[in-house]
């Protein structure tokens, strides 16, 4: 019950938050020094013809105005059109929303399959120098600039020695599009060099991507899993003579796994700004891109329109991980 | 174990498969800029050229460098007395890419199209015709009338991209003359038809065997553009082969370094895209001729040429292309000479006493050419004692201020790309007032100028317009109106295996019709 | 609590303070340090993209200049960027979150979903665009970041402030008659500084990779201003042959962000072992 109480009243929250990140965004994306109308109108254009196209987009219309007109066709799922390629931008989105999802989520099972052994090891053999190495290595993995990383890396493996691709989700075009996941779309169609072009080329990009937050898993890992190793239960348990090894897989491991599933709504957001500029070094066909395209375009649409999907996606993924919490971790219901 | 059997042979098929797709004649361009939209009418910029040119067909066509324009669409036309109307001919022959024929009233869709979506190539069209001005004679023979006399008209006629009135009329949704459907699909007559398209990707198409033009004994079968934004990606991609071919106007560094790879050439032409520096001649103190001339002397234009381009550009006097017909004569122009600097600023200090105010200079953001230009002029400046102030921004924010006179730089370096191959696209455009502000961004509007560009534009008679169009640049170059510096030339980087590409000015080596593997 | 845990701790901090107090004297003494402190401003085309050499230790750039001395003078623009930008976002947010927590109800609900707003969206993306809005520099880089991270400040006191305000001895000294805003002040702020004080140090860190990306992105300061992450963008081009031009500014934001993040780590081991969570 009081987890159902969380839950509806988080989703309440959900409304007025992304009204509240729709106006700010729009306010933004309207103080800009860029004239859409000019954009569209082209190079060629006179005066008198932008003017007239201005009046035509309704751009010259008050920002209340406009404003409410963007929020009534939000409530029909219209999020307008891109005004450099009057494409709908829920068209525009939707095809490039899994290409940054794809990419986040491998991205974080690499973290995870990375992080979390590392600080379980880390916490088991605690001021080791095992330990010592990996915690200076995980402090290091926050330090480099993502974007930075990403080109050295791709200078080294794919420039100087040529094993990985440059850049891209794959070379061509790729299989047959059903779902806009290369891993998904390769196997529907049963496409093996598909299947290991797309992992090739998911390689460089999630890894740079994985790096910092598998740097803060190891620590909450290890954290975590301290907390256990210390506690009062398994000294307890330990006493009773149950064996090490139970204990470990019993206690310690589940408390990494909360550790974990708490930072997976931190490192999603984490994940994502990383995208932005992962995304650019690799030509990385996503939202990323997108976003830093439309912005740089004064795109305005485009702009409100990625920003409130990217609100969604977070307030979402956020509200999950607290409900996996509760029943994981039955305290937090208090 | 029959598993594993299976197995190998659908891994031995994929080889297989791979390998005869490579055989196959594909051409795969990484382009800059990203294809947006597949509608001809909807952009006219020379960074997305290659869905207009390769899609779709135009009345007449520019090939070659120097330029000329050939028939395409239509073999012929003929012009009234009053240069008011324009009688073109078109080819009974051609069939667009569903089977279709096409006829005049298919030109007149397009043009009111055109003018109806009131972008791309409709910008150049509005001020000298209306919907409804274009008629169908018969079925062979389509009519312009315009509004007003205009000699380049003849040369904006390869712009008319020719769709397929009926397909595109079928997809019409709520009276948006098809512009929904043709962001996405194409309705041409065109070299190549659409196979594949990804808006964030690229496209890929495939040839039309029934295309009017005939097709030589060697041709592509497949041509593919990607997006790829990141120099560097696009250069690298070429080396290793991902690509045959790019967009040819890079920095000189990339070029030397890809003259030393052994699976590329570049291909070298003299281009008509020339690099200036806008100077707002509205705004004070570049109101004042001596000031401009000041700063005309105070750029290092050897500098520039011989350390930052490497030699590989020439010095282009005036703003007409020296290749362009219409150039003035004999001009050397103006030199890096500090002392002269000195002078003119002295003659201008010596009747506006007072501090000079800062002087802001406008970059485009990820064009490091317009960056270096700009140090290389704040560090002259500086040595006449003037204080400079460098913003840089992304093209479409720079494009917006400098078609407003009250937000336009005070200098700004950026290039004049070919629409057409007339003198009017660079020394009308720039500096007619009539173009002010979107063109003429300089604010520069010189009554003895004006009338020789009127004139030149009522006329066909060719010596006329050069005449008229020499003594015009001559006026404008006396006057300083702005620092011109070099014409590009066109370092095309392609694959040693492929041959046949024809460069044009106009069609920045995406045209791919004549192209073929060798 | 092994003595050995409390050297690391204070290992940690002594090499990230190290690390802090070398990068301010660099930038205060950049002019004496520097071996050709006149290239922040000047070039030489002749002696474009050298490699790193006796005379250039990294090199030079693309307009020939000494990329050793210009990332000496960047380290202005580092500091710079990250103590307004933190520091801002610290003086307006702290304020916020005490008074949130403190009265709670409709005043904490109402500030909490405000910055809710701003932490819907990832904060490089809202830095983005206000700084695409405003124009490139590096007042508007500091603008963008200042505004958009106040809310993980007014956040973090607020939870702190909430946990504290039932306690006995805040009740206590209410009945003693004290005002709000002298308990606000006087025993609620001292008790949530240290968890304060270490995450300005690690946000320096973060403050400093967000100023770099958006430096990369072409919105910091315009040429030839040397940021470093702008000249990481303008390396680039020279890629893989020029691979000085990049290696240089990158090591330089890493061991600077090294730096913050060991102070950080080191101050959270030595002032409350308690504190445990929250890498922001």
């Amino acid at each position: 019950m009081r987890r159902l109480q969380i839950i509806l009243s988080r989703l309440v929250w959900l409304v007025p938050t992304l009204f509240g990140l729709t106006l700010v965004v729009f306010l933004i994306a309207n103080v800009v020094p860029t004239d859409p109308a000019r954009i569209i109108a082209g190079e060629n254009a006179t005066a008198a013809q932008v003017e007239e196209l201005r009046h035509e987009l309704g751009l010259d219309k008050p920002l209340h105005q406009q404003f409410g007109r963007y929020i009534y066709g939000l409530g029909t799922g219209d999020m307008g059109k891109s005004l450099y390629t009057a494409r709908p931008i829920s068209q525009d989105l939707l095809s490039r929303l899994p290409a940054t999802l794809e990419l986040t989520v491998v991205a974080i099972l690499i973290a995870i399959l990375i992080g979390v052994p590392a600080g379980v090891i880390s916490a088991i053999r605690r001021n080791s120098l095992t330990d010592q190495v990996l915690r200076v290595l995980s402090v290091s993995g926050l330090a480099v600039a993502g974007f930075w990383l990403a080109m050295e890396l791709q200078m080294f493996f794919s420039t100087k020695l040529g094993i990985t691709p440059l850049n891209g989700r794959i070379s061509g075009f790729g299989p047959e599009k059903y779902t806009g996941f290369l891993i998904v779309d390769s196997l529907l169609a049963w496409d093996m060099e598909s299947l290991r072009d797309t992992f090739m080329h998911l390689l460089l990009p999630a890894v740079t991507l994985a790096l910092p937050a598998a740097a803060t898993l190891v620590r909450f890992t290890r954290a975590g899993v301290l907390e256990v190793v210390n506690s009062n239960y398994v000294l307890y348990e330990s006493a009773m003579g149950m064996p090490r090894s139970l204990i470990t897989w019993k206690y310690i491991l589940r408390n990494a796994l909360v550790s974990t599933v708490t930072q997976i709504g931190l490192i999603f957001g984490a994940l994502f700004a990383g995208a932005v500029v992962v995304e650019a070094v690799f030509d990385w066909p996503g939202l990323g891109t997108y976003a830093v395209q439309s912005i740089m375009r004064s795109d305005n649409k485009a702009i409100m329109g990625f920003s409130l999907l990217v609100g969604f996606v977070f307030v979402i993924v956020n509200l999950m991980v607290d409900i996996v919490h509760t029943f994981i971790d039955p305290r937090t219901l208090e | 174990m029959s598993r594993f059997l299976l197995g190998l042979i659908v891994g031995f098929l994929s080889l297989v498969v791979s390998i005869s797709s490579f055989a196959q004649n594909r051409y795969v361009h990484a382009n800059n800029s990203s294809y947006d939209t597949l509608d001809p009418h909807r952009v006219n910029d020379v960074a997305r050229v290659a869905t207009r040119l390769n899609f779709y067909d135009g009345l007449y066509r520019w090939v070659d460098n120097p330029p000329r324009l050939i028939p395409w669409l239509a073999t012929d036309h003929t012009v009234s007395d009053n240069g008011l109307v324009w009688t073109f001919t078109l080819r009974g022959d051609v069939k667009f890419q569903d089977g279709s024929l096409m006829t005049a009233k298919d030109v007149v869709y397009s043009m009111d199209r055109m003018l109806k979506l009131k972008s791309g190539a409709g910008a150049l069209f509005l001020p000298v015709l209306d919907i409804g001005s274009t008629v169908a004679i018969n079925p062979t023979t389509v009519q312009f009338k315009l509004k007003e006399p205009s000699a380049i008209f003849g040369s904006i006629v390869s712009d008319i991209f020719v769709v397929n009135s009926t397909l595109v009329k079928k997809n019409e949704v709520n009276n948006d003359w098809g512009a929904a459907w043709m962001t996405n699909h194409v309705a041409g007559s065109g070299s190549f038809s659409l196979k594949r398209y990804d808006p964030a990707l690229g496209f890929i198409g495939e040839r039309f065997a029934g295309h009017f033009a005939g097709w030589g004994p060697k041709y592509f079968d497949e041509i593919e553009f990607r997006t790829v934004v990141e120099t560097n990606t696009r250069i690298q991609g070429l080396i290793r082969g991902d690509y045959d071919g790019l967009d040819g106007y890079l920095a000189p560094d990339q070029v030397m370094r890809l003259k030393k790879e052994k699976n590329v050439q570049i291909i070298e032409a003299e281009s008509m895209r020339v690099y200036h520096i806008a100077m707002h001649n509205g705004r004070p103190p570049f109101d004042d001729i001596d000031f401009r001339k000041a700063m005309s002397y105070a750029f290092d234009y050897d500098g520039y040429i011989k350390s930052i381009m490497q030699g590989t550009v020439s010095r282009n006097p005036t703003i007409i292309p020296n290749n362009m017909w219409g150039a003035p004569d004999g001009l050397a122009g103006y030199s890096h000479d500090m002392k002269k600097a000195k002078e003119y600023l002295d003659k201008y200090q010596a009747r506006n006493p007072g501090p000079i105010r800062t002087i802001t200079i406008g970059t485009l953001a990820g064009f490091s050419e317009t960056e270096q230009t700009a140090s290389l002029m704040q560090n002259s400046l500086k040595k006449l004692g003037l204080n400079v102030k460098i913003e840089s921004a992304p093209w479409p924010v720079i494009s917006t201020k400098m078609q407003n006179p009250d937000t336009m730089f005070d200098m700004l370096p950026y290039w004049k790309s070919t629409f057409y191959a007339d003198p009017n696209n660079w020394l009308g455009e720039l500096y007619g007032s009539r173009y002010a502000p979107t063109r003429n961004v300089s604010s520069y509007k010189v009554a003895e100028v004006d009338k020789r560009l009127e004139d030149a534009m009522r006329t066909t008679d060719l010596n006329v317009r050069k005449r008229l169009y020499q003594e015009a640049g001559k006026i404008v170059f006396d006057d300083a109106a702005g620092i011109w510096i070099y014409n590009t030339k066109w370092f095309g980087p392609y694959s040693t295996r492929v041959a046949g590409i024809r460069f044009s000015p106009v069609g920045n080596g995406q045209d791919m019709r004549w192209g073929y593997v060798k | 609590m092994s003595a050995f845990k409390v050297l690391f701790g204070d290992r940690a901090a002594a090499i990230g303070a190290f690390l802090i107090i070398s990068l301010v004297l660099v930038a205060i003494f950049a002019p004496a340090l520097a071996t050709h402190p006149a290239d922040v401003a000047e070039f030489h085309l002749d002696k474009r993209l050298q490699a790193p050499s006796m005379e250039h230790w990294f090199g030079t750039d693309r307009m020939g200049s000494d990329i050793f001395s210009r990332i000496l003078f960047g380290a202005r623009i580092t500091i710079t960027i990250a103590v307004i930008a933190v520091g801002a976002s610290v003086v307006i947010g702290v304020p916020i979150g005490l008074v949130a927590g403190y009265y709670g109800k409709w005043i904490g609900g109402a500030m909490m979903r405000t910055s809710d707003v701003f932490l819907a969206v990832p904060q490089i993306v809202l830095a983005i665009a206000i700084a695409q809005t405003l124009g490139p520099s590096v007042e508007n880089v500091i603008l963008a970041l200042s505004v958009t991270y106040w809310p993980f400040w007014a956040r973090l006191v607020y939870a702190e402030t909430r946990a504290l305000k039932p306690q006995i001895f805040i009740e206590a000294a209410l009945a003693l008659g004290a005002s709000d805003l002298r308990v606000m002040v006087m025993h609620i702020l001292p008790n949530i500084a240290s968890a304060i004080i270490v995450r300005t140090s690690i946000g320096m860190g973060v403050t400093i990779l967000t100023a770099a990306a958006l430096g990369f992105l072409g919105l910091g300061a315009p040429a030839p201003t040397p940021e470093w992450g702008r000249m990481i963008s303008e390396a680039r081009e020279f890629l893989p042959a020029a691979w000085w031009y990049a290696a240089a500014p990158g090591l330089a934001i890493f061991v600077v962000v090294m730096g913050f993040n060991l102070l950080g780590d080191g101050l959270r081991d030595i002032l409350d072992p308690k504190i445990r969570r929250g890498s922001k």
